[in-house]
């Protein structure tokens, strides 16, 4: 690390007021070197005064109740949706093996409609697939893309 | 409610927040929503404000923050109890603001007239005016906050508003002390820049 790096971590200090008196008559012989840090230390103590006086709005209590409750009402639906989609996948389960069975591979059937339906089924389960697999990337990419830690 | 908040005193004053945030953690897992709102009482605030320095905007907070718990609800079996929460709520909230933003750029680049739309959507909480008591000065700088990259507002925010420690900054932000006071050296000189711009300055 340079002596400007540790010079730089030093004024952070100084702004903060995390120095011993000491380190304090240390620190500002060392800044009297550099013209360029005393006037970006003389800055930064002018900034450091402006932000200590400023103050985010406190929110009402009357707001705050409902933060819970929106919160509440999306795990809510949530697991609502989880189990309409496992009863659907149930449901769509059994009607597949029906269909399969008790249609397409039955003889007394038309072929001529068994194969309509067996290639129309065919062609609704690839774009479910691919509806599907297109959302689980666009899923993946946006979580973790801006990951950094 | 009187009894929610008498749970989380209790909670509280009892054991080490470590402790507690583990143990809630722990009934959270097991689905207990008791629990989860115990832990959302406990931290919105925070999580609200800290949401609201890196976006800007009272809608935006208001929706990341809850956005963040329910995320952390989702994953809870995943938590490790032998570590802090708030560290781990905060990087998912961080990278929750951090969408929001590039998102917000994204729509400002190819639209303006979506960003005149955004700014009329904005409540009376939203609008930058109503979230400081402030100076002309004041604004000035809370204006130049929202201008730095996200790591300087980040250590900004929460050096500033969030009155941490370097400490408790670095282990929430993954990175070692010395990093802390480095960022928050080159944050502030990143400000002061914007803020001696055009028709800006801190006086």
């Amino acid at each position: 690390m340079s002596d400007k790096d540790k010079l730089a971590r030093e004024v952070s200090r100084y702004v903060d007021g995390l120095m011993s008196s000491a380190e304090e008559r240390e620190f500002l012989q060392l800044i009297e070197r550099d013209s360029e840090l005393k006037a970006e230390l003389a800055a930064q103590r002018k900034l450091k005064e402006v932000t200590d006086g400023m103050n985010l709005v406190q929110l009402p209590d009357k707001i705050w109740d409902g933060y819970w409750k929106g919160i509440y009402r999306q795990i809510e639906r949530g697991a609502g949706w989880l189990f309409l989609s496992a009863g659907l996948i149930i449901l769509l389960s059994f009607g597949a093996f029906h269909f399969t069975s008790d249609f397409l591979l039955n003889p007394e059937e038309p072929l001529i409609a068994r194969l309509g339906m067996g290639v129309g089924a065919l062609g609704i389960i690839i774009l479910l697939v691919s509806i599907a697999r297109e959302r689980y990337f666009a899923r993946r990419h946006e979580r973790y893309e801006e990951v950094e830690r | 409610m009187d009894t929610l908040v008498a749970e989380l005193v209790q909670a509280t004053v009892k054991r080490p927040a470590a402790d507690q945030d583990a143990g809630l953690l722990a009934e959270c897992a097991r689905g207990k929503t008791r629990a989860f709102h115990l832990l959302v009482e406990k931290y919105k605030r925070r999580a609200y404000y800290v949401a609201l320095g890196l976006v800007g905007s009272h809608d935006d907070a208001w929706d990341l923050s809850q956005e963040a718990f329910i995320r952390v609800w989702k994953g809870r079996r995943r938590f490790d109890p032998a570590r802090p929460f708030w560290p781990w709520f905060y990087a998912v909230l961080a990278n929750l603001c951090k969408n929001c933003l590039r998102d917000r750029e994204v729509r400002v680049r190819h639209a303006e007239e979506v960003r005149s739309r955004e700014e009329g959507r904005r409540t009376a909480l939203g609008n930058p005016e109503a979230i400081l008591h402030e100076t002309e000065t004041q604004k000035r700088v809370w204006d130049g906050i929202q201008k730095l990259p996200f790591k300087f507002r980040e250590i900004i925010i929460l050096r500033h508003f969030q009155d941490m420690c370097y400490e408790d900054i670095a282990q929430q932000l993954g990175i070692p002390e010395g990093s802390v006071m480095s960022r928050l050296f080159h944050a502030r000189k990143k400000l002061r820049e914007i803020l001696e711009g055009p028709e800006q300055g801190v006086r």
